[in-house]
């Protein structure tokens, strides 16, 4: 009978919340095949009609179940098939049924989510970058080296990531990259240099890299890019890459007027080539220098062959550090320098499996800790109708906490992790206060009281978040986390569990 | 013997007393950490995330933190190894390799000579020091910011100058006392540790609001009874926070998180003290001269 007391309309509130929230979160059992995260242009996947929509909930990325009849269990099983060498892949996914061919799948897959709520880089792991050019850039220069970062990144192939812009309130202006899965030396390699590319004749540049001077870069193409040669040299193996770009007009007829006044030199075996070369620098470093053949002088040509070296200690080292040039060199020389020269000034790599060692034990002794004090609340009041609503309150403030991010679509991590925990914690002294001050001697009147209470509680809930909100922009927001879950924590608690917990005891007490 | 009767019998003769045994507790932790400050320069040593260098993760189980410890002091002077556990599986599950004077990708190769890794094992964070520093000052204004909250939210609440200051106090004690203990105990501080301190200002100041609350604006029962009762509540309270974080601190395997439940259990142990020894006896002192 009394039960159906229990449903307050602070109860039902909170439990209407707790709906919400898992409708949010969405924790899902069935996990079968992998997901795909991310379809190319023009590969034979998007020829087979696979799309992936934009901005879709961790768990509503469409997933291959079977493969050319193979069950699809694991990232493994996907290699495995996908390498096996079968011309035609029958892919059949969890919504439909396409048939491609076995080249350029341009599919990239991931384990199926079993809930909505999106790791941080410290929980997921991967790649992340705190970057500070190195002079006072304008809104629009601040929005070109974003944009350029983007671009060369797109360029050079990295999926997933995140580039925006952040601030801290010693003014200082950065840009945050985060990338799941790329090595922190691409990275480094990628948006830590200005990329800024130069050919020069002498001490004139002739042309830079980017659109402006140069038209077309040839890459994935085997007649016109490539590593050309490799040699043992001293002390391991060298390649040599080369791959043909295209001119500007205006950019050949500059190295026209150049070549034409240079002097004709002959080499011993005979060759006839201009008396300086050109010389290719990338951020001030040469990376190569080419003889001009004789004929050119003076000509505006636009086809020219870039080329450079790779080393190692074994040739097949040398092969892929000449690849790994050549892909670099492409990507500036089409996406141009950035504006500014940068400092990375915080890197983060995290391992994925350390990013889930951390998760798993975050949670779990987020578990344990409530399940701790539920134990010290029974023995304190050795009275179960104290200690369940307690612990069924705390909990379910840490998953509205929970589902408030998601909501929002704030990234879980650690920082965030903790709040939880302290709003949590919070929650249980305000808790005990409620129990001790309605079922102690002293209880006068309820309802005078709370409304006393009410002015401490409010102030001290007003202090917290206000002492909060410096955390959003300090260090450039890298413990937001926590302050977004501790904020939430307190207004939810002060707002929704604390009132429907006081309600519960009201009931349950009242005899 | 009833609490109410014990508390009267302990704090009727003494609480003046009581009041310089909390202050002596502050006392000896400024001299601790003016000694600190003396001797390096900061009150506390700063780890990576507030002062700049690398911190490297190589998971991988059962490596030897003495062996590699020692390997890598006979190369560089200021290098800083820890066992990364795994408590819930009782495993050591790699190490911690913390240095502000190398570049990371020559700690990297110096690591190879000695253990074997690959890629999915190696998890590094670098942090320039400008930045850190920067970093440091921006959460230490951040932590002075909420202090001078709270009190102007003790002052308003309590109007009144003596019961507001006592609060206040303890939770200086709480904060420079915990901060000595910290330094005792050779941890460095990183920035996780600077937001469990944060947190200690909220819960350090809700006991002492309950006891002031209880103590000074509620008439029913001698003041004695009272105190007792707010004893109750506040410990009940107290505890399970204590518990919570021990639990979590125990179970936890993120360094981060580690050191923020590590700060606020001490912190919790010395707010008892602060809380029941010296804000309790000011108080007493202070409705005593009232009459």
């Amino acid at each position: 009978m009394k039960i159906k007391q229990l449903f307050t309309t602070r109860v039902i509130i909170l439990l209407f919340l707790i709906l919400i929230s898992f409708l949010a979160i969405k924790p899902t059992l069935n996990t079968e095949g992998v997901a795909i995260r991310s379809v190319d242009l023009n590969s034979s996947a998007a020829f087979a009609g696979i799309v992936v929509h934009k901005n879709l909930q961790p768990t509503d990325y469409e997933r291959i179940l079977e493969i050319n009849s193979q069950k699809i269990n694991s990232l493994e099983d996907y290699s495995r098939v996908i390498d096996s060498g079968e011309e035609k892949l029958m892919i059949t996914t969890d919504r439909g049924f396409y048939t491609l061919l076995n080249e350029n799948i341009g599919i990239t897959v991931d384990r199926p989510a079993s809930n909505n709520i999106i790791r941080g880089l410290e929980l997921q792991g991967g790649t992340r970058a705190l970057i500070q050019p190195s002079e006072k850039l304008t809104e629009q220069e601040y929005q070109d080296l974003i944009d350029t970062m983007q671009n060369r990144l797109d360029v050079y192939g990295i999926k997933q990531l995140v580039i925006k812009s952040a601030s801290d309130f010693e003014g200082n202006k950065y840009v945050i990259v985060e990338i799941a899965g790329a090595t922190k030396e691409e990275v480094k390699e990628l948006i830590g240099k200005q990329g800024k590319f130069e050919a020069k004749i002498g001490d004139e540049v002739v042309f830079n890299g980017g659109d402006k001077d140069i038209t077309f870069v040839c890459r994935n193409d085997g007649t016109c890019s490539g590593i050309r040669s490799c040699n043992e040299v001293q002390g391991g193996y060298q390649c040599q890459f080369e791959f043909q770009i295209k001119l500007s007009e205006t950019a050949a007829q500059r190295q026209a007027d150049v070549t034409g006044n240079l002097d004709v030199n002959v080499s011993e075996q005979g060759y006839q080539y201009l008396e300086k070369p050109l010389d290719l620098y990338l951020d001030g470093v040469l990376v190569d220098s080419l003889n001009i053949a004789s004929d050119l002088k003076g000509k505006a040509a636009r086809d020219i062959l870039i080329s450079g070296p790779g080393i190692g200690a074994s040739q097949e080292d040398a092969l892929q550090n000449a690849n790994d040039n050549m892909k670099k060199l492409q990507t500036v020389l089409i996406t141009g320098a950035l504006p500014a020269s940068l400092n990375i000034v915080k890197m983060d790599s995290i391992s994925p499996t350390l990013g889930s060692t951390f998760e798993k034990n975050a949670l779990t002794s987020v578990l344990l800790a409530i399940l701790a004090v539920a134990v010290v609340i029974f023995i304190r009041y050795r009275n179960i109708k104290i200690a369940l609503p307690m612990v069924l309150i705390s909990s379910s403030e840490a998953f509205l906490i929970l589902g408030f991010l998601t909501l929002i679509h704030y990234n879980l991590d650690l920082a965030a992790i903790a709040g939880i925990i302290a709003a949590v914690g919070t929650g249980v002294d305000d808790q005990v206060v409620i129990v001790d001050e309605t079922l102690g001697k002293e209880s006068a009147n309820w309802k005078e009281r709370y409304k006393k209470a009410f002015f401490i509680i409010f102030a001290a809930y007003l202090t917290a978040v206000a002492s909060m909100i410096p955390l959003w922009t300090a260090g450039v927001g890298l413990l937001k986390g926590f302050a977004i879950a501790t904020v939430a924590g307190v207004t939810i608690g002060v707002f929704i569990t604390r009132p429907a917990f006081a309600s519960i005891i009201k009931v349950l007490f009242n005899e | 013997m009833k609490l109410d009767a014990f508390l009267e019998r302990v704090y009727e003769k003494n609480y003046k007393k009581l009041i310089f045994a909390s202050l002596g507790m502050l006392v000896v932790a400024l001299i601790i950490l003016g000694i600190n400050y003396y001797s390096t320069g900061s009150f506390i040593e700063k780890d990576v995330s507030l002062k700049g260098g690398i911190s490297v993760t190589i998971e991988k189980e059962n490596l030897d933190e003495v062996e590699i410890s020692d390997y890598l002091n006979q190369k560089y002077s200021d290098i800083n190894v820890r066992t990364l556990t795994d408590l819930s599986t009782r495993k050591n599950i790699g190490l911690i390799i913390e240095s502000s004077g190398i570049a990371e990708e020559e700690l990297k190769s110096v690591l190879r000579e000695k253990i074997q890794f690959d890629e999915g094992q190696y998890s590094a964070e670098e942090y320039s020091s400008a930045f850190s520093e920067s970093f440091f000052r921006q959460l230490i204004k951040v932590l002075i910011f909420a202090f001078v909250l709270m009190a102007i939210v003790v002052a308003v609440t309590f109007r009144d100058f003596i019961p507001s200051l006592a609060v206040i106090l303890a939770a200086i004690t709480d904060l420079l006392v915990t901060l000595a203990v910290i330094s005792l105990a050779g941890i460095k501080l990183s920035s996780g540790g600077i937001i469990a301190f944060l947190l200690v200002i909220g819960y350090s100041i809700d006991t002492d609001i309950l006891l002031t609350t209880k103590l000074l604006k509620r008439k029913v029962g001698t003041m004695y009874e009272r105190f007792a009762q707010s004893i109750t509540t506040g410990l009940t309270m107290t505890i399970t926070t204590v518990v919570a974080v021990l639990v979590a601190f125990i179970f936890s395997t993120a360094p981060v998180l580690k050191q923020i439940f590590l700060i606020i259990f001490i912190a919790l142990i010395v707010d008892i003290i602060s809380t029941y020894i010296g804000n309790a006896s000011i108080l007493i002192w202070h409705i005593k001269n009232k009459k």
